[in-house]
């Protein structure tokens, strides 16, 4: 610890922090441009500068304080005032001021129509410690032409302050050497490789990193001012990590989605699919009921929907029933459902619809809930040391956790290594093949991974949906975690423990599913058996929650519910269509990889004639006779938490889980895996993986600007 | 009966320019610095560490009009009535806040102006089978 | 004056050899072995006993400098890296012991990359200098052929020298932005710290030093501390290259002894001021970057580091432009903005957008298109620019014109009165 005085009071504070922080900590705001926690330090907008005087002596000049650590300043001389930092004197708010005049005279202060407008770093900090002397520089201003960034980020170049965040982030957190600075002196441009987009699926993040207007977000430009929209905490469900997100929206339109500060999940990014997804809210929407009669969706009323759903069940066999859930289900609903189907004795139930084979134990019963979480838990991927990814591609399937890859391996030496086809990650990856029975080989030690994986500290696999999701993922995942026990991966439990066995879903329901047990019970048929039991007249009646990735064709005469918010593949089959609500329009639990289970909240209300979900399954329970045992969303949580304990501990990670040999056998079936085939990655186009980015028109355009470039993955 | 009413506003309605303690304050720390044209009056402390406004007649903080506004909030160093500001001939007369009052801003189609609404598009794009 | 003999630089004007056989006739690798023989610190010592003060500019002590580099190796190697980037205008030094003295920059890489346990050196030669890296490189080459550095050389000390060439921005003389630039990024200063003796070239410990630093220490080590501190005055000993050009009447490089008179080294060494002394108006007396010094105290200031000091000035890299009374200083001096706001590297903000906007207001002042307050507000932005930036670029800008506003004020008044007399629409504005 450094003794310091800061402002006149003496602090003691951690030698490592930087002056910056050391203010920070001590209470005293310094103004900065450049400087991110998240970012390395640049040190170069020169708006944090402080006096820093020695031995009581005024310093020769002033110091930037986001460049300096308190452990560089000398060390105090024996007798002498210990160093004090001054944040407020006359030569700092000269120098302030004088920097915040550079930084204005070649800025347009064009605010009015500055899409930054109303929360502007510039904006805010010119107010703070700008100078009075206004109207000094009788020059002409620079103008910057407009660059082309892409369909996502506007640039107007002639605000940028050339702080390189954008160029930071890139090379640091995307891993895309493709934003630099060219030029020098005052004709210094940020700019992007050859005015290219971004090859990146977290380049939005840089509209939030700049300070100024200069880079915006294009598909919201001119939309909307900060000021007139609602801000909502709220949860991503574009994959499976849960970030954390903030709506805003002005009355019922969802204007922009941005990411909140979530060290243990997000830390502050998310990516391009979670921010420009909301054009996808406003189309396709599902606003009234509508039911098929002969052979026509025509438009109808509530009443009406339930009484044709209650007329088919009723001449139904529950045997001859089935549901499926969707990816983008919240808790709440998932548990209604399987309450209602419960109560009407249907056991074909699944939540998986691509197929892997997660949750189940060899004898039909619920799995541990060990064999299918990220155990490790999301920020624990910096600690790890070795990392073998088994038929995943992060880089489409959670790209924030993929950053988080990234920062471990640029800060030492995380090994990382691969089994399954090649696909660009922003780091270097050791490819090992795509012979998915070199697994067991793994697992018995006869592979070079396996003493890389049992010389490390903290090793870790991360096991993806394409290496489940296959009529042997049940041997995959055994073989994985008898890799897992051999190699050691398994600690001890508790804080100093560690658990390297992590799966990586790819829908945000997944977890909460599972955890609520919406599996096939006794005898009870999966996706595959429910689709094929329908194509071949063996399932009558159909309830799909959301659920449009299944082969919705191959249904045969099935009479299909579907319950959901956007018109997709699933709405389009379907003989009875229940209007439901979007993510961002109900208040919902989302339980994320690492089982951290989160709420989000109603940022706006659905559309026309469209419920909650849980609500319509409550009414629609009363209309079958099967009335539901809750009246209201707390009710309903408190059932689920009687269900599944751990739904209740908002924002809380399980933890290392247990040891134990037993539950360690119990995942996955051993059993041969089939070498003829290899691992296919879950996702080939990143942008529309679900009903909300089909809808959307930013993320098509995305999604057609990326077509050939090596974003796309190799499974195409 | 009438003078006895202006005493008692003198000394306790602190809304409607200054009490009489607030006066007695004022002429023994502040110096006035000057008056803007509906005749509220400036003041700073001596040495001007702090500054202050009497209005003349209810309190109202939007009646400061825009060139006083940032000598009161230490933007400028020097009151206006030492460096007046650019006057652009495109600028309007400063208008106090009206939110509360007959004259207050009712957007179109508000129940309270004319009370005619004009017809609302769909923010969304319903699905069509 | 200096005595020939005393003269490190024996074929500055490039009259004999420049290859090994002709600097070896100079005295030069000559007794190398028994330098190295004294071991590392005893040679630190030398230099600092020998007040030798870094010629690039800042004139830091070079012995100090060198003492900073890590005794005991971490596991990372150390380097030596010679700033051969000279840009500075008016300067013409460096290319001079390129050109025709290279073996005593490549002794002097040795003697000082064996003092400061350095295991290469790297010699960093601005772009525009092509002869100059022809004859490095190949004096280099005669080097490695003559078993005088290399690995298992006669001097019994493994040490690699390499050439590299810059691409000819002015930024990469300033040490962190060379080591960048040598790196093969973007030459734009670090920040400092951490210093570049514990974190430099590719992070590991570095010493950047001059040509002319490097160049002087084996002779300074053969003749021993105590003839170089005898040379000069107190605190600024020893000889130095000067370079002289401007409204002389025969510009040359010399080398003289620190502290000559500024009117005798122009007198004796190049012919005089033009139309005789009282002709003369200002000098500069060390590069572009130091502020200007009128007639006045050009009649009798001393040439060293520290007199130039005393008024306001520096000796920087001892470069001296001189200007008679022909001159328009002011265009002179906007000149020299121009090339600070073309130069600048647009890092940080003061730089970036002051040195553009002192150049403005001083093509303005050219023609005395301005307001008299304006020449305060220039001052004014100078002073914001100057000790607010990552690297010494921002106040290389702004001392010239703190020197020309210092001195020449009232030529600028003059101008914006005479530009007002002539036009008095402007004045009725």
């Amino acid at each position: 610890m450094t003794k310091i005085i800061i402002d006149g009071k003496e602090y003691d504070l951690d030698p490592n922090l930087t002056l910056l922080q050391a203010c920070e900590a001590a209470g005293k705001e310094i103004p900065r441009f450049c400087f991110h926690e998240r970012l390395s330090i640049a040190g170069n907008c020169r708006m944090c500068l402080v006096e820093v005087r020695m031995g009581g002596r005024p310093g020769p000049k002033p110091v930037a304080s986001c460049a300096q650590q308190l452990r560089d300043l000398p060390p105090v001389k024996e007798g002498q005032p210990l160093h004090e930092i001054v944040t407020g004197s006359p030569t700092v708010k000269k120098a302030r001021e004088g920097v915040m005049e550079f930084l204005l005279i070649n800025h347009p202060l064009d605010c009015p129509i500055c899409d930054q407008g109303g929360e502007c770093d510039l904006q805010d900090q010119a107010m703070a410690y700008g100078h009075d002397k206004l109207e000094r520089f009788k020059e002409n201003k620079r103008a910057v032409t407009e660059k082309n960034m892409g369909p996502l980020v506007k640039t107007i170049m002639t605000r940028c302050i050339h702080c390189t965040r954008c160029v930071r982030f890139a090379a640091e957190v995307a891993g895309v050497d493709e934003i630099g600075a060219i030029g020098r002196g005052e004709d210094m441009e940020i700019t992007t490789y050859l005015e290219k987009a971004v090859t990146s699926e977290l380049s939005g993040n840089i509209i939030d990193l700049c300070p100024v207007g200069a880079l915006t977000s294009k598909p919201y430009a001119f939309n909307a001012r900060p000021w007139e929209l609602k801000k909502i905490e709220s949860i991503d469900v574009m994959d499976a990590l849960g970030a954390n997100i903030r709506i805003d929206a002005r009355g019922r339109e969802v204007m922009r989605i941005l990411p909140r500060n979530n060290d243990d999940v997000n830390e502050e990014w998310i990516s391009d699919k979670t921010r420009f997804v909301w054009d996808g809210l406003k189309r396709q929407r599902l606003d009234r009921p509508y039911v098929r009669k002969d052979g026509k969706l025509t438009e109808a009323d509530w009443p009406e929907a339930f009484a044709a759903i209650a007329a088919r069940f009723a001449t139904t066999k529950p045997e001859r029933m089935a549901a499926i859930v969707g990816d983008l289900a919240d808790a709440e609903s998932i548990k209604a459902l399987k309450d209602l189907m419960t109560a009407l004795g249907v056991v074909n139930l699944d939540c998986r619809q691509d197929g892997a084979k997660i949750g189940l134990a060899p004898d039909g019963t619920r799995g541990p809930r060990a064999g299918y979480l990220f155990n490790s838990g999301i920020a624990s991927v910096e600690a790890a040391d070795a990392l073998l990814l088994i038929g995943t591609n992060p880089r489409m399937e959670a790209p924030v956790l993929n950053a988080r890859i990234r920062k471990a391996w640029l800060r030492g030496n995380l090994n990382i290594a691969r089994l399954g086809p090649p696909a660009d990650l922003n780091y270097p990856v050791c490819e090992l093949g795509n012979n998915p029975a070199d697994l067991i080989a793994i697992a018995d030690g006869r592979h070079a991974a396996f003493e890389t994986l049992k010389s490390a500290k903290h090793p870790m696999l991360i096991i993806g949906m394409g290496a489940l999701a296959r009529p042997d993922g049940a041997a995959v995942l055994a073989a994985c975690a008898k890799i897992a026990s051999a190699t050691g991966m398994i600690g001890p439990e508790g804080e100093a423990g560690w658990n390297g066995f992590n799966l990586l879903h790819t829908a945000a329901a997944r977890v909460a599913a599972l955890d609520l047990g919406f599996l096939p019970g006794q005898g009870g048929r999966d996706t595959a058996g429910i689709v094929a039991g329908a194509g071949k007249g063996e399932i009558d009646t159909l309830f799909l929650l959301g659920a449009d990735e299944i082969d919705t064709r191959a249904l045969g005469k099935a009479f299909v519910i579907y319950l959901g918010s956007h018109g997709d593949k699933g709405a389009h089959r379907a003989d009875i269509i229940l209007p439901g609500a979007a993510y961002t329009e109900k208040p919902g639990t989302y339980v994320n990889i690492e089982g951290r289970v989160q709420r989000a909240n109603r940022a706006s209300f659905p559309p026309g004639e469209a419920k909650e979900d849980w609500t319509i399954l409550r009414a629609l329970s009363e209309v079958l006779g099967r009335k539901l045992p809750y009246d209201s969303l707390a009710q309903l949580r408190e059932a689920m938490a009687s269900d599944a304990p751990h739904v209740a501990q908002l924002d809380k990670a399980p933890g290392f889980p247990p040891a134990d040999p037993a539950i360690w056998r119990a995942i996955g079936t051993a059993g041969p895996i089939d070498n003829a085939h290899p691992f296919v990655y879950p996702i080939s186009d990143f942008y529309l993986t679900n009903p909300i980015a089909r809808a959307s028109a930013t993320l098509a355009e995305c999604s057609r600007s990326s077509a050939g470039r090596p974003l796309a993955s190799a499974a195409e | 009966m009438r003078l006895l009413g202006r005493l008692f506003q003198l000394l306790f309605t602190w809304w409607n320019g200054a009490t009489i303690g607030t006066l007695w304050t004022i002429s023994r720390t502040g110096q006035l610095v000057g008056e803007d044209e509906q005749g509220n009056r400036y003041y700073q402390q001596r040495g001007g560490s702090r500054r202050w406004v009497v209005y003349n007649g209810y309190a109202d903080a939007s009646r400061v009009p825009p060139e006083w506004h940032p000598w009161l909030h230490h933007t400028l160093k020097e009151p206006p009535t030492l460096a007046p500001p650019k006057v652009k001939p495109w600028e309007k007369e400063h208008v106090p806040n009206m939110t509360g009052t007959p004259f207050a801003y009712r957007p179109p189609g508000s129940l309270a102006g004319t009370g005619a609404r004009a017809r609302g598009t769909g923010d969304y794009e319903a699905w069509k089978p | 004056m200096l005595a020939d003999k005393d003269r490190i630089f024996q074929n500055l004007y490039g009259f004999q050899d420049w290859r090994l056989a002709g600097a070896r006739k100079r005295g030069i690798w000559d007794g190398t072995k028994a330098i190295l023989e004294k071991g590392p610190d005893a040679i630190v010592e030398e230099m600092k006993k020998s007040g030798l003060r870094g010629r690039g500019g800042a004139g830091f002590p070079t012995g100090l400098k060198w003492s900073f580099m890590p005794k005991q190796s971490d596991g990372r190697p150390s380097y030596l890296v010679v700033n051969a980037d000279e840009s500075e205008p008016g300067t013409c030094k460096d290319r001079e012991i390129l050109r025709h003295d290279p073996h005593t920059l490549i002794e002097g890489c040795l003697v000082a990359g064996f003092a400061m346990r350095a295991v290469a050196a790297f010699i960093y030669i601005r772009g525009e200098f092509i002869r100059e890296r022809e004859h490095m490189e190949e004096a280099v080459a005669e080097a490695y052929a003559a078993g005088l550095i290399g690995k298992n050389n006669v001097h019994g000390y493994d040490f690699d020298v390499i050439v590299h060439h810059g691409a000819g921005a002015y930024i990469c003389g300033e040490e962190t932005a060379l080591i960048e630039s040598l790196e093969g990024k973007k030459g734009m200063p670090r920040l400092k710290p951490p210093f570049p003796a514990n974190v430099g070239l590719y992070g590991c410990p570095t010493t950047v030093n001059n040509v002319e630093s490097i160049a002087v220490a084996p002779t300074i080590l053969r003749r021993g501390a105590a003839w170089f501190a005898a040379l000069g005055r107190p605190n600024n000993t020893g000889t130095k290259l000067f370079c002289i050009s401007g409204h002389v009447n025969k510009p040359c490089n010399v080398e003289e002894e620190m502290g000559i008179p500024l009117r005798e080294l122009i007198d004796r060494h190049a012919g005089g001021v033009r139309g005789g002394w009282d002709n003369l108006l200002a000098v500069i007396p060390g590069g572009s970057s130091v502020p200007l010094l009128p007639k006045s105290i050009c009649d009798t200031v001393l040439m060293d580091f520290d007199s130039l000091r005393d008024v306001q000035s520096g000796l920087g890299t001892a470069a001296v432009i001189v200007m008679d009374k022909s001159t328009d200083i002011v265009r002179a001096i906007a000149r020299l903005s121009y090339f600070y706001k073309h130069e600048s590297c647009g890092q940080c903000t003061p730089c970036r957008e002051g040195t553009g906007w002192m150049w403005r207001v001083m093509t303005r002042l050219v023609k005395g298109e301005a307001e008299v307050e304006e020449i305060d507000l220039l001052l004014e932005v100078t002073k914001q620019v100057e000790g607010h930036t990552i690297c010494a670029l921002g106040d290389a800008a702004a001392w010239p014109i703190q020197g020309l506003i210092r001195h020449f004020r009232p030529e600028l008044e003059r101008r914006i009165a005479q530009k007002r007399g002539a036009k008095p629409a402007i004045a009725a504005e």
